[in-house]
């Protein structure tokens, strides 16, 4: 009885699975251990604006953290200098009948805390004057969310916080039927985790094989003399390498480059499938065509990854630089030497007998764990250089970048641009310039929400466009906010929230990717 | 002064908010979406009129006529809490795990406003006391469901009982809302669901090639036959036309012989033989077949005696269980399999005759793992650590908070635009007026702009791929004409107690009602009537399973050269006295109905409905067996996606998470 071929399996956890686990298993399964670890690591602000309008979109704020509590943020901080009145009650969930008249952040971060024991809240009660004055104040948070509305001053003073200290800023606002949000990215903000589409993550590299992977062709030997059932299970993409041999040596050494040397070359692999056979065909070989014109490729680079290792901060790593850009400058080198990017490793599913198909795999996997080897060696000589040894990188999130490496991308926000609602409140020029062609091609009309809810009230409003329709749907987005005055509609605040922790979500896990723009809701 | 409703009263304005405040509605469902529906409602000011002192004794939910509507919120969910609840079902805590959800979820609501009505029942929707009466109470139902079955029966209900029906649904990141309401738009089963991949037995018997193949072996074989009751088959696999008839033969007759290895139950042999039925001997057997394994590879039989190690390997096999993470080796594998084996045991010797698989009890999670990742050894196929192999075998969809609190919010907005469109219903049951039921013309849609419907009420998505936008919507589009659930006229049959009626005397009032000449009638069970099968005519309704207190429905197809649709008939219990006079203790609603022409059916394709092809029967099966069937279709909604991961996509339809 022969034990089993080892397999890749991830470092066997001692424990048994935690309850912790249990509870959080349906969305490990979304955004995994690492993502999840991204999450408790994380303390969010949650700033209520001083401007006492309505309930100030504190329904939107409790709501967002209630979403983000759930699947367990480490912290999370709610400042809100406010008491709370009869309406509150009666349209924020996490208040109760007891709680009128005390302090909303210590009410709201007391039931807010009854959600998950994992996570600790605490709350700032004071005004917002007496404590973003005193230094360090936003230090411990690297996720700041802002309700409006709220005094220019300070939301002036948050956002370049935020931007010199590369941390995202989401500002919401909900009244009403009307909702939005905007999300301020940092200058640079790398996602490695953008969970591409299995099928484009293949990696095969057919037109670079190493050594490994040659003898593996050459181990089949003469094709034509093996048994019907042997030319049936022959892996397709060692018959792929197996047809390209006999191609370069027709073709000076080339390989096929342009679509008709592709199909010519697919051509050549079909005439060596055997007919002679009840199904008239080979499956193996069938699936070695259907493959020709993905698989026949250079191996792949992403552009986001290009544009990655043309980054400065990937070039020039110091000693304060984040893993991020440690392990980004080993794969620059290990790009820059061998012209290529590490091996993810995998393989598709395909016809073959299961000795071969394991063969094969480990093929791939030796040589991606050979790649990630080199790369991990390139880091730690890096963070030897620059005597980063006391915070060393863990093995798995090298892995992890490494088998991403193509699809690594690294979202930017060139100008350290402010949210769009800042731009405007500051009377931003060139927001002011683009206005106009805004207006005009609104084909949706929820630009008025976005500018009833959030332009400055010393804005003129009364000529935004020559087109009365138009004209008049600004009038009355701007009626019906005045209408509500601040009035939050629960569900509209819970969709509000809803959004922005989902964006949240992603921005803390480096999940995907996140939207750029202002979001606007017009729940009428 | 301030007042509680300041924020409602001001958003949704005078009108709206009385009208909100008056309506009864209706939460199938206190999971993921249900657990944020509830905090919803409560805090848009559902359930809290206050006033009238009429509606103040009734708590019992009686569909009695004339019964005052009270302003509520019905919340209905047979489940229990469970620790995995607790990421995103925020109404629970720790402290109510196993409590039932529907409590537990008014519990918690309550606290926010004690003053809010909320009637929470533990039950479930397919119990017949929530019949078309008690669907026919309420202003606005919403589908806050996990299963396919489940939302299916909604959606008949509310078409049955004119109420709009507001269906959601998330998965992952994903999520979506429809607004449904008979004869204006498109209903639940409009377009097809996709149904479930069914296995070939001889592939899951046989020739596994994959993994999932295996663990359905596993779980839907090994395990029944063992702790089961093993009296049905399993829909994971069915006998197809590509199956060996000869090997399906010899397959009965080795699950006669693991029956016997069951009776060892209980006795320290147990284990091994056990082991040695199925991954020797009947490998061995397999193996024999040669002409199996012209084009495979052909199994290993293993062998019990040269890997066993003596008692010490179920001890082993307890501290390997807990180790999730990883793929177990093949010694391993045998240890958690001779270990969950022992304690499987132990619990039916212990009184716990029949054992069910189910993802979240351990023990059968470690049984059907270890197993299948033995017979993955045998054929050759990669092993897979427990929890991988518990997301293919529990048919996992990962969930998470905020798609849920969406998905639910984005319901509520629906909900608005509903009321706000629709007339208030009197504050008595509604009685059906004539025709009410039909597909009015006005639903299709004018050429160029499309009319709004049910007050401009959206089809709602939550994407996560197209990052310009989180939320998209589409208006919704009028009935298929020829969907078989929403296309046919419904209407309601009222059962008299006291006076027992034969078919006959049904058959006779449709003639008569409805003008008809060759018609059949069909009821869950089968056929019960057409032109040329008349046995059943002189026997009482009940003997046919039609009885007032149902839920059931009875469809009447028209036979004729140009039918006209179908008619659906539901059940209710006779409230006025019968008068002597009258032929019949029957009564039809509305008294006249008029059908339109039938459209051709381009739709049904047989396989979609197990009802299709109904076999006539004489007698009714048991309405038991529903509950069994609902939960083996939930299965089939999920198909295995290439990911790891379940998902079911269907043109923009996603099943979802609870």
């Amino acid at each position: 009885m022969t034990e089993i071929a080892p397999r890749e399996v991830t470092p066997p956890p001692l424990q048994a699975p935690t309850a912790k686990e249990k509870k959080y298993d349906r969305q490990l399964r979304l955004w995994a251990a690492s993502g999840q670890r991204a999450l408790e690591e994380s303390h969010v602000l949650l700033i209520v604006g001083d401007e006492n309008l309505g309930s100030n979109s504190t329904v939107a704020g409790v709501e967002t953290l209630k979403n983000l509590i759930l699947p367990s943020i480490g912290n999370f901080t709610i400042a809100d200098s406010a008491r709370v009145t009869d309406a509150d009650l009666g349209v924020n969930f996490f208040l109760e009948s007891d709680s009128l008249y005390k302090s909303r952040a210590d009410e709201t971060r007391r039931l807010l805390s009854e959600l998950n024991p994992d996570v600790t809240g605490h709350a700032i009660t004071t005004h917002l004057s007496e404590w973003l004055e005193l230094e360090n104040s936003l230090q411990p948070y690297n996720l700041i969310l802002i309700c409006a509305p709220i005094s220019l001053e300070y939301l002036q003073q948050t956002c370049a916080y935020a931007s010199e200290n590369s941390i995202p800023l989401i500002y919401m606002h909900s009244a009403g039927f009307y909702a939005s949000f905007s999300i301020q990215l940092p200058h640079e903000f790398p996602i490695v985790d953008t969970h591409p589409d299995p099928e484009s993550t293949q990696d095969l590299r057919l037109l670079a094989p190493w050594p490994e992977l040659e003898a593996a062709v050459d181990s089949i030997g003469d094709i034509s003399t093996l048994s019907d059932h042997d030319h049936g299970h022959i892996p397709y993409i060692l018959l792929l390498l197996h047809y390209l041999r006999e191609w370069k040596t027709s073709h000076n050494g080339q390989y096929p480059s342009d679509f008709k040397e592709k199909t010519e070359f697919r051509d050549l692999v079909r005439s060596g499938a055997r007919t002679n056979n009840p199904e008239g065909g080979e499956e193996n070989y069938d699936e070695a065509c259907a493959s020709v014109l993905k698989s026949i490729a250079p191996p792949p680079v992403g552009s986001g990854c290009k544009e990655m290792m043309n980054m400065p901060s990937c070039t020039q790593v110091t000693a304060g630089s984040p893993n991020f850009w440690i392990i980004a400058n080993a794969i620059k080198k290990f790009y820059d030497t061998h012209g290529v990017l590490p091996l993810p490793g995998s393989l598709p599913d395909m016809k073959a007998t299961s000795t071969e198909y394991i063969k094969l795999q480990s093929i791939y996997k030796a040589k991606a764990r050979a790649d990630v080897a080199e790369v991990t060696q390139t880091v730690r000589q890096l963070e030897n250089d620059l005597s980063r040894m006391s915070t060393k990188i863990v093995d798995s999130e090298i892995e992890a970048f490494c088998k991403n490496a193509c699809h690594v991308r690294v979202l930017t926000n060139p100008n350290n641009a402010s949210i769009p609602e800042l731009r405007l409140a500051i009377s931003d020029a060139k927001t002011f310039a683009g206005l106009p062609g805004l207006i005009e091609n609104d084909w949706e009309g929820m630009l008025p929400v976005f500018i009833a809810l959030d332009a400055p009230r010393k804005m003129d409003l009364s000529n935004l466009s020559e087109d009365a329709d138009v004209q008049e749907s600004y009038e009355k987005a701007v009626e019906e906010v005045e209408r509500v005055q601040g009035g939050e509609l629960h569900n509209i605040s819970s969709v509000l929230g809803g959004m922005v922790a989902q964006e949240a979500i992603k921005l803390l896990t480096r999940h995907k990717s996140s939207t750029q723009m202002a979001q606007h809701l017009n729940g009428r | 002064m301030q007042r509680r409703d300041r924020g409602v009263a001001q958003s949704l304005g005078g009108p709206l908010t009385k009208r909100v405040k008056e309506s009864r509605v209706l939460l199938v469902g206190a999971g993921g979406i249900g657990c944020e529906l509830l905090k919803n409602l409560v805090c848009c000011g559902f359930g809290s009129y206050r006033s009238a002192p009429a509606t103040e004794n009734g708590t019992e939910v009686s569909p009695a006529a004339g019964h005052v509507r009270k302003a509520e919120v019905v919340v209905i969910d047979l489940d229990t809490i469970d620790l995995s609840n607790l990421n995103r079902q925020f109404l629970f805590r720790k402290q109510h795990i196993k409590k039932p959800k529907a409590f537990v979820a008014k519990e918690t609501a309550s606290q926010f406003n004690p003053s809010v009505a909320i009637d929470a029942q533990h039950a479930s929707i397919f119990d017949s006391k929530y019949n078309v009466d008690f669907f026919e109470g309420f202003d606005i139902v919403f589908n806050a469901l996990d299963s396919l079955a489940a939302r299916r029966h909604v959606n008949k209900m509310c078409l049955a009982a004119d109420v709009p029906l507001i269906e959601s649904g998330t998965t992952g990141f994903m999520g979506q809302v429809q607004a449904i309401k008979k004869g204006v738009t498109e209903c639940y089963d409009c377009n097809p669901k996709p149904v479930q991949k069914s296995f070939p037995i001889c592939t899951i018997r046989s020739t596994p090639s994959q993994p999932i193949h295996c663990i359905v072996w596993a779980k839907s074989y090994l395990f029944p036959e063992l702790f089961g009751t093993s009296e049905e088959d399993s829909t994971d696999m069915a006998v197809t036309e590509g199956d060996n008839a000869e090997e399906v033969a010899k397959l009965k007759e080795e699950a006669e012989a693991l029956k016997k290895v069951r009776r060892m139950m209980g006795k320290s042999e147990f284990a091994q033989e056990v082991f040695n039925k199925v991954f020797h001997d009947d490998i061995e057997r397999l193996r024999s077949m040669t002409e199996m394994w012209q084009s495979r590879k052909p199994p290993e039989p293993l062998s019990f005696e040269s890997l066993s190690e003596g008692p010490s390997i179920v001890k082993q096999g307890q501290t390997l269980a807990l180790q999730d993470q990883r793929a177990w080796t093949l010694v391993e594998n045998i240890s958690v399999f001779c270990y969950s084996l022992d304690t499987l045991s132990n619990r039916v010797q212990g009184g716990e005759n029949v054992i069910e698989f189910d993802k979240d009890d351990k023990d059968t999670l470690d049984f059907v793992s270890s197993a299948a990742n033995l017979r993955s050894h045998v054929f050759g196929i990669p092993l897979h650590s427990e929890w991988e192999i518990k997301q293919m075998a529990g048919n996992i969809i990962p969930a998470i908070a905020t798609s849920n609190a969406l998905t639910a919010s984005l319901c509520v907005m629906e909900a608005f635009r509903i009321l706000r469109s629709q007339p208030a219903k009197a504050n008595a049951l509604a009685e059906p007026t004539a025709n009410n039921h039909i597909p009015t013309k006005a639903q299709t849609t004018a050429i160029g702009k499309p009319e709004e419907l049910l007050g401009g009420s959206k089809m709602v998505f939550l994407t996560s791929k197209n990052t310009d936008r989180l939320i998209t919507s589409q208006p919704l589009v009028g009935p298929r004409a020829d969907c078989p659930v929403c296309s046919p006229v419904y209407a309601k049959v009222a059962v008299s107690e006291e006076r027992e009626e034969t078919l006959e005397a049904l058959v006779d009032l449709l003639k008569r009602t409805v003008g008809y000449e060759d018609f059949s009638m069909t009821t869950e069970a089968g056929i019960i009537y057409d032109p040329d099968l008349e046995d059943n005519l002189q026997k009482p309704l009940s003997e046919l399973g039609i009885i007032g207190q149902s839920n059931g429905f009875i469809t009447v197809t028209d036979d004729s050269d140009e039918p006209k649709v179908d008619l659906v008939l539901s059940m209710t219990i006779r409230r006025s006295p019968v008068d002597n006079a009258e032929a019949t203790g029957l009564q039809i609603t509305p008294e006249k109905i008029e059908l339109p022409p039938k459209a051709q059916a381009a739709y049904a394709n047989g396989d979609m409905y197990d009802d299709a092809e109904p076999e006539p029967v004489l007698a009714p099966s048991a309405g038991a067996k529903r509950k069994r069937e609902a939960e083996e279709e939930v299965e089939s909604a999920k198909k295995r996606a290439k990911s790891d991961v379940y998902v079911v996509e269907d043109d923009g339809a996603i099943l979802l998470d609870d």
